[in-house]
């Protein structure tokens, strides 16, 4: 009887321990959620949806335009920066942890959209703000792969059919080892999203992706596709909309104010009660001038062979936002003063550049050519405040393609467009653009995946430089 | 806490005793005539009275009744023995008596999880250290004092930082992306053990056992096997180390005091170069890439060559001096029939010989127990400590870090003149600049030390206390229970102030001060209960059933800070402030939200233990342990972990007595399932961030990891079979023990691919294998009027990873060195391009590439595995003299074979730029014809057939074994004439030297390296790499131990 009566002491003892079972399950503490209650309202999907444009400024908000202008000619070798120095020298390790973060980034937009668009049919949305989320996260998706297909594989046009290895294309949140999809495929993929974000996304939208962004975009990937007919044929409707003038200041970079040129643009801002969210890091970062807090040396720079190329001409409005520091000296460099706030909006889709689209294709293509001289010609009146500098109303194609690229190459320095623009003219325009002693299409222009990419399906890029 | 507290005041009371003047003396000695220090006497018939034996066998016993009593004389491994003797008030007796030994010194008590068992009960492989062990030298915590004496433990103590952490692995290291680290329970609770707290900071990670006073430790148990380890389940695969505190022993109230003073030195000096030496291997280099004229340094384009000439400052000087160190401890206990306690308070200040660095610990211990009847006794553990570590960069962050590396000696301190600058407000005119003796701060105060030191003021204080109560109730001789319940209470309050230089705001004007305060919160509570079974003669059994219940909570706690204009500027942040808030004195709240949540984890544990035996020859215990963890994914919340162990007492069979030579004789083996669960929380599923003001100001949220609901314990599958003996009626006592443990479903972090869309997985993927065999060996050479004992161990482990998974080599992520985890090889595998030898001709450096030709190209494809940071073997051994009141000891501790990896050598040693080189550059090429070991000198990483500027190759890895006179001990005792004419009972004074001497081929700085981690990934696969880790710290200290 004893025992039993001690047993029973024990099992009850056992008992009230295990009666705190359900301690083992608890939900995340503070602000975390399980997705379940993460995603279970309309608003929490629209949140979904608006960090995915956080992430977006991630890597637009300077980081792979940054990447871009490395590769290319328009700043000198990056100070006091090994990752980006690789980049500059045109041989990128598969340790770079720089080119790694940067590489994610897109990739963790692209994970938010998959899943939004996988859960969207389970709440109950208006068509209106149904069609709305669907264009603005197949807008999202197509910038991310346009984006990243442009740094990691080699152009479009660099092999006829475009069977060239391309980039892992997400289209859902599925975790399995993926190929690289041929270029050819990772584009007409874009143009398919684009070509649906276009149709479904309203004419105006706060400052999220609208119907224009879409149309912009889908210009800029069919010009870098050497599609002038359907490049052309966008930038106009966006250039005909009327929703968009060119306005006469030169720096679109600009802090709590959006040029009308801007037709979409990542959003930086400070709010009265503190709170903030700045967009522009991957500029500020890599571009501030400001000895007075100590920041002597920017680590990127703009070349001597670029600077020279306008500074001749003092009219030029945009060489104002260069500087010479240490002329003449050992540590002469040159800074370019526009990044220098603490914080500014990033355009991404402009008129300015939509005019030098429309322009270029139509000479090229050698029809109308007086529109694209005064394409041409609207950028040059606001760049040198009058017409001295205009194009001839006779202008032939040759002497528009020079003029426009003159003015492409300035107006969107720092903006990463340079280096792509030589691809496409190597891949299309039968030249052979060559970036300090380097082919544009050798190996080391375009960068190479993290390590952790590397799989039995997913072959690196060639790790020899060029 | 009203319970307790009237408890102690009671104890207060029973101290204030009535005494009395009659003694007894004598002295206790073995059957050889040798003293027994410790073995203990009482009075049968008075309870709580009782003396100790000091250091000569010497006992006084004073504060008892006159009359007819019984004297009893014991101690460990000794028969006891009881003389009767009669004395009357006020007088005094001499009683010396000799104990013969018992069947076998191997019956010490162990302490096993959940209760005590005999050493000849116990099948599992437990080494037990007693107080002496974890005392006998100046440790910074108590585990660095058990290197070299435990068979199967590795200890490498954390860099000569103050406070910083150790790393201790058993029976290697099973553990690749969750904590390879053993279990800490300290008086049954499983305490906070996170070295990652505040994470890698300066250089470091702090010691979660730094506040743990080693004085207060009565002995330490270290659980090897699974049939030790298998009662804590699923977190006891890395081994688990028990560590009791002291309680009142038997006998009056006596009190100790023990002090130390030291000083503390690097092991060694970085040679680092001078300011002409560093010019001349500039320019060496300038002109070997063609250049021609005065150099330029493109990294201090204001410092100009000549400027350059003029400077020569030795950054290593400016940063370390002679620590101090002083210890204080002082104890009351006492221990009668009704209850005990023991009450230490002790004072530790450890300054390293990085200047401005120490680490000083404020302790207090009550422990007690009282007994209310036969069948209830209440036990209390309480301690509270403060650990205030005064903290400087090292390593990477700064300090001596840049003295061995951009704080080059070219750099000069402070300006010797005044400048003067252009007036940018009125042209023409010039303003003074800097003044004479301002520090000079042209190459950024990161690599001027003394001035980045003046400017950052930086203070980690933690309070810790372990508090539990528990109750003991026997109803029967045969059952009891044991209900504890604890409170593991940790509070890190790190404190930073920067002084404008340093901060970064352009817009305040003074410094900024910064608090981040961290909690952890972590509640035990277990119930057992026991039966001892009333079976046939012969035959014994004995069961016990528990169960436990465990719940931590990680806390950071912050506020956040606006300036003037309303804008916030950051949290946990005082802006504009001319001090660290501690100095100011101002207040300031920071407790009130959490920051960093959801860090909460629990485990229900239920277990049972069986033991049996047949007539004390035959043994066998089962054990089995269900954890349920909040860690592991809802597919596999319990895990189940049994373990089976036998052994066979031969000595104790009647046919072992003839061999007369052979005093004891044990065979065991054990078998069992452990788990390993050191792994954050929630990391088995997606938790989706939230934020209400995100992009636009409007709100976020999105994934932040992928799940895994599959997740689980690690698992270890072990066996264990081994031999204890004596022989020579003990004076060789030994054992010898093979192993073999499997590790599957081992965690990784894995590195998954970008496009997955988030970096990391973690998922149990691996599978390691860890053979070995550890042998130990205590021999008692002399034992005359000299007396000199032996203790040797050594342990050889086998590590390979037997599966990845699929995964690659460079699949793991969270490792900042280069160490991967290759399939064929070891945990930490330096995996490195192989370099081959300088061209004779250019002095080019020549690599070999995969399929080992000969390359002039650097390529990290052509990595492969070329060494281990897991040495093949440590031990150490131990030589303790003693010639009548001398004792002399020497503790050598080694490690055989593994590689340490030199990172920084890939700059000090490869292109020249910014860094500092050490003096082995000298080793270069130079002209055509050099047999040298580094390459030509360039400015130019193409020169070595890169286009990174620092390559890692095996040119910088190292063998690693090593032996280091760990520790010397000189002590004379008082003899016990003068002992007594002193009123004391018992009195020593002594000299101890640590590190004094180190044997190695390495050639960096100290071969003994736990450099700063990340993550326990990079705690796993990283010890043994050094980069710019600051040397272990070289002692001398006297002693003073005193008992009355």
């Amino acid at each position: 009887m004893k025992i039993l009566k001690n047993i029973s002491f024990l099992l009850a003892l056992l008992f009230v321990i295990s009666s705190c079972e359900k301690v083992l399950e608890f939900e995340p503490e503070g602000s975390n959620l399980e997705e379940e209650e993460a995603l279970s309202t309309k608003n929490q999907l629209i949140a979904l949806l608006n960090s995915t444009y956080s992430s977006t400024t991630g890597y637009m908000g300077g980081q792979f335009q940054s990447f871009n202008e490395l590769l290319g000619d328009n700043v000198s070798q990056p100070a006091n920066n090994n990752d980006l120095n690789e980049i500059y020298r045109h041989d990128v390790l598969f340790f770079n942890s720089t080119v790694k973060s940067g590489y994610n980034t897109p990739y963790a937009a692209l994970l938010k959209v998959n899943r939004l668009l996988e859960v969207i049919d389970d709440f109950e949305f208006t068509s209106e703000e149904y069609d709305r989320i669907t264009g603005e996260c197949q807008f999202l998706r197509a910038m991310a792969h346009f984006e990243l297909v442009k740094l990691f594989a080699q152009p479009y046009g660099y092999t006829t059919n475009n069977s060239h290895l391309g980039i892992a294309y997400k289209s859902s949140s599925q975790t399995d080892l993926l190929q690289r999809t041929p270029v050819g495929e990772v584009y007409s993929n874009i143009v398919a999203d684009l070509k649906s974000a276009e149709a479904l996304l309203p004419a105006t939208n706060g400052i999220y992706a609208t119907k224009m962004a879409a149309t912009a975009l889908l210009a800029k990937v069919y010009f870098q596709q050497g599609n002038y007919t359907d490049a052309a044929q966008k930038a106009g409707e966006v250039i005909n909309s009327g929703l968009f003038s060119l306005g006469s200041d030169v720096d679109r970079f600009q802090q709590n104010v959006v040029l009308p040129e801007v037709i979409f643009y990542l959003q930086s801002y400070l709010a009265a009660d503190g709170n903030a969210f700045f967009a522009s890091g991957g500029y500020a970062g890599n571009y501030t001038y400001r000895p007075a807090d100590g920041i002597n040396v920017p680590t990127l720079r703009a070349t001597r062979e670029f600077y020279n190329i306008y500074s001749a001409d003092t009219s030029d409005k945009r060489v104002g936002l260069y500087q010479v520091v240490n002329e003449g000296e050992l540590n002469e460099f040159i800074a370019c003063i526009k990044f220098n706030e603490d914080y500014f909006n990033v355009p991404l889709l402009h008129l300015t550049e939509m005019k030098l689209i429309r322009a270029e294709s139509n000479a090229i293509l050698g029809v109308e050519l007086a529109t694209a001289i005064q394409d041409v010609n609207d950028i040059r009146e606001r760049a040198y405040g009058g017409n001295a500098n205009n194009l001839p109303a006779g202008a032939g194609s040759a002497s528009i393609i020079t003029a426009v690229r003159f003015e492409r190459r300035i107006e969107m320095f720092a903006e990463g467009d340079r280096i792509q623009d030589l691809k496409r003219r190597g891949a299309f325009e039968g030249e052979n653009p060559v970036i300090r002693g380097d082919q544009w299409n050798c190996d080391g222009l375009i960068l190479q995946f993290p390590i952790s990419e590397r799989s039995a399906i997913f072959p690196l890029n060639p790790n020899d430089g060029c | 806490m009203v319970k307790t507290s009237t408890l102690f005041s009671l104890l207060l009371i029973l101290i204030s005793y009535t005494s009395f003047s009659q003694v007894i003396s004598g002295t206790i000695k073995d059957n050889a005539g040798l003293p027994l220090p410790g073995a203990t006497v009482i009075i049968k018939e008075q309870a709580g009275v009782g003396a100790s034996a000091d250091a000569n066998g010497n006992f006084v016993l004073k504060d008892f009744k006159p009359g007819k009593i019984t004297l009893v004389f014991s101690f460990i491994g000794f028969q006891t023995k009881e003389v009767p003797v009669e004395i009357a008030a006020s007088g005094s007796r001499n009683v010396d008596v000799q104990l013969a030994e018992s069947d076998s010194e191997l019956d010490e008590v162990v302490i096993v999880g959940y209760g005590v068992q005999r050493r000849s009960e116990v099948s599992g492989s437990i080494v037990k250290l007693d107080a002496k062990d974890i005392t006998d030298m100046p440790a910074p915590s108590f585990e660095n004092a058990i290197q070299g004496k435990a068979a199967g433990v590795q200890i490498i103590t954390g860099s000569g930082l103050a406070g910083s952490g150790s790393v201790v692995r058993i029976r290697g290291n099973a553990s690749i992306s969750a904590s390879g680290d053993p279990l800490y329970v300290v008086d049954n609770i499983p305490i906070t053990q996170d070295y990652f707290i505040n994470g890698n900071s300066g250089g470091m990670n702090t010691n979660p056992l730094a506040t743990i006073n080693p004085n207060d430790i009565e002995s330490v148990e270290i659980l090897k096997d699974a049939s030790a380890t298998a009662i804590y389940g699923s977190r006891g695969a890395n081994g688990v180390i028990l560590i009791t505190t002291k309680r009142g022993k038997k006998g009056g109230l006596r009190f100790g005091f023990n002090t130390r003073v030291g000083m503390s030195q690097p092991t060694r000096l970085p040679d680092m170069l001078t300011g002409p030496e560093y010019l001349q291997l500039y320019e060496e280099a300038w002109v070997n890439d063609g250049n021609v004229g005065t150099p330029t340094f493109s990294f201090a384009p204001s410092l100009s060559w000549e400027e350059a000439q003029n400077n020569n400052t030795d950054w290593v000087d400016q940063t370390i001096g002679t620590g101090v160190k002083q210890f204080y401890d002082f104890n009351v206990q006492k221990g009668a029939e009704k209850y005990n306690f023991y009450i230490g308070g002790s004072y530790d200040r450890n300054e390293s010989y990085l200047l401005n660095n120490s680490y000083t610990r404020l302790s207090g211990r009550i422990n007690g127990n009282y007994r209310f009847s036969e069948k209830l006794k209440v036990g209390v553990s309480t301690s509270l400590s403060q650990g205030d570590n005064q903290r400087v960069d090292a390593a990477w962050s700064g300090g001596l870090g840049a003295a061995m590396s951009t704080a080059l000696p070219i750099y000069p301190i402070y300006y010797d003149k005044d400048v003067y600058e252009a007036d940018p407000g009125s042209p023409g005119d010039s303003v003074l600049a800097h003044q004479q003796g301002d520090y000079w701060l042209e190459a950024g105060i990161g690599n001027n030390p003394v001035a980045f030191a003046d400017k950052k003021d930086w203070r980690v204080r933690e309070i810790r206390s372990i508090n539990s109560l528990n109750l003991l109730y026997a109803p029967t001789k045969r059952i009891s229970f044991n209900v504890t319940g604890s409170y593991d209470y940790m509070k890190q309050t790190e404190d930073l102030f920067l002084a404008k230089e340093l901060h970064g705001f352009s817009e305040i004007q003074n410094g900024i001060a910064i608090r981040t305060p961290r909690q952890i919160h972590n509640w035990n509570t277990f119930a057992t209960g026991s039966y001892e079974f009333n079976l046939k003669e012969n035959h014994n059994l004995t069961a016990l059933v528990g169960g436990e219940y465990q719940q931590s909570q990680n806390q950071l706690s912050a506020r956040k800070i606006t300036n003037d204009e309303g804008r916030v500027e950051a949290v946990n942040y005082v802006l504009g402030v001319d001090e660290a808030l501690y100095e100011s004195g101002e207040s300031v709240d920071f407790d009130t939200t959490f920051l960093e949540a959801n860090k909460r984890f629990n485990f229900l544990s239920y277990f049972v233990r069986l033991n049996y035996n047949y007539q004390k020859k035959y043994f066998i215990q089962g054990v089995i342990r269900a954890d349920g963890s909040s860690k592991f994914g809802p597919n596999k919340r319990y895990g189940y972990f049994p373990s089976l162990g036998v052994h066979w007492l031969v000595s104790n069979e009647d046919f072992f007595k003839k061999y007369k030579n052979l005093s004891y004789l044990k065979l065991k083996a054990s078998y069992g399932y452990v788990g390993s669960a050191g792994i954050p929380p929630n990391r088995y599923r997606s938790v989706y961030y939230n934020a209400n003001i995100g992009y636009g100001g409007q709100p976020e949220t999105g994934p932040t990891n992928l799940e895994n609901p599959n997740l689980q314990w690690e698992s270890a599958l072990n066996f264990d079979a081994g031999v204890e003996f004596g022989l020579y009626k003990d004076r060789i006592t030994g054992n010898l023990t093979y192993y073999n443990k499997k590790s599957s479903d081992v965690f990784l972090e894995i590195g998954v691919p970008g496009y997955f869309g988030q970096s990391t997985l973690y998922a149990n993927v691996a599978e390691i294998l860890n053979e070995g065999v550890e042998f130990q060996i205590t021999t008692r050479n002399l034992s005359k009027k000299l007396q000199w004992s032996t203790d040797f161990n050594i342990a050889y482990n086998y590590n390979e990873i037997t599966s990845l998974g699929g995964y690659s080599e460079d699949a793991v992520s969270g490792g900042t060195n280069d160490t991967r985890t290759v399939v064929g090889y070891p945990v930490g595998t330096n995996f490195l391009v192989r370099f081959s030898h300088v061209d004779k001709e250019t002095g080019a450096p020549v690599y070999i590439d995969k399929e080992g030709n000969e390359t002039y190209k650097w390529d990290p494809d052509d990595r492969v595995a070329v060494g281990s940071v897991l040495p093949k073997a440590v031990g150490g051994i131990n030589n303790t003299f003693r010639y009548q009141n001398w004792d002399l000891s020497f503790l050598v501790v080694f490690t055989m074979g593994g590689n340490i990896y030199d990172s920084s050598s890939k700059r000090q040693l490869g292109r020249v730029d910014e860094w500092n080189r050490t003096e082995l550059i000298y080793d270069r090429w130079t002209e055509p014809g050099d047999d040298a070991t580094y390459p030509r000198l360039t400015l130019d990483e193409a020169n070595h057939g890169s286009t990174t500027p620092w390559i890692n190759t095996d040119l910088y890895l190292h063998d690693a074994s090593y032996a280091r006179l760990r520790n010397v001990t000189l002590a004379y005792n008082l003899p016990s004439k003068t002992v007594k004419k002193l009123k004391l009972t018992s009195m020593r004074i002594g000299f101890v030297g640590t590190n004094l001497l180190t044997f190695t081929n390495y050639p960096g700085i100290d071969p003994e390296i736990a450099r700063d981690f990340e993550n326990p990934t990079d705690r796993n696969m990283s010890p043994n790499i050094s980069f710019l880790t600051p040397p272990q710290e070289k002692t001398y200290s006297l002693t003073l131990n005193v008992t009355f």
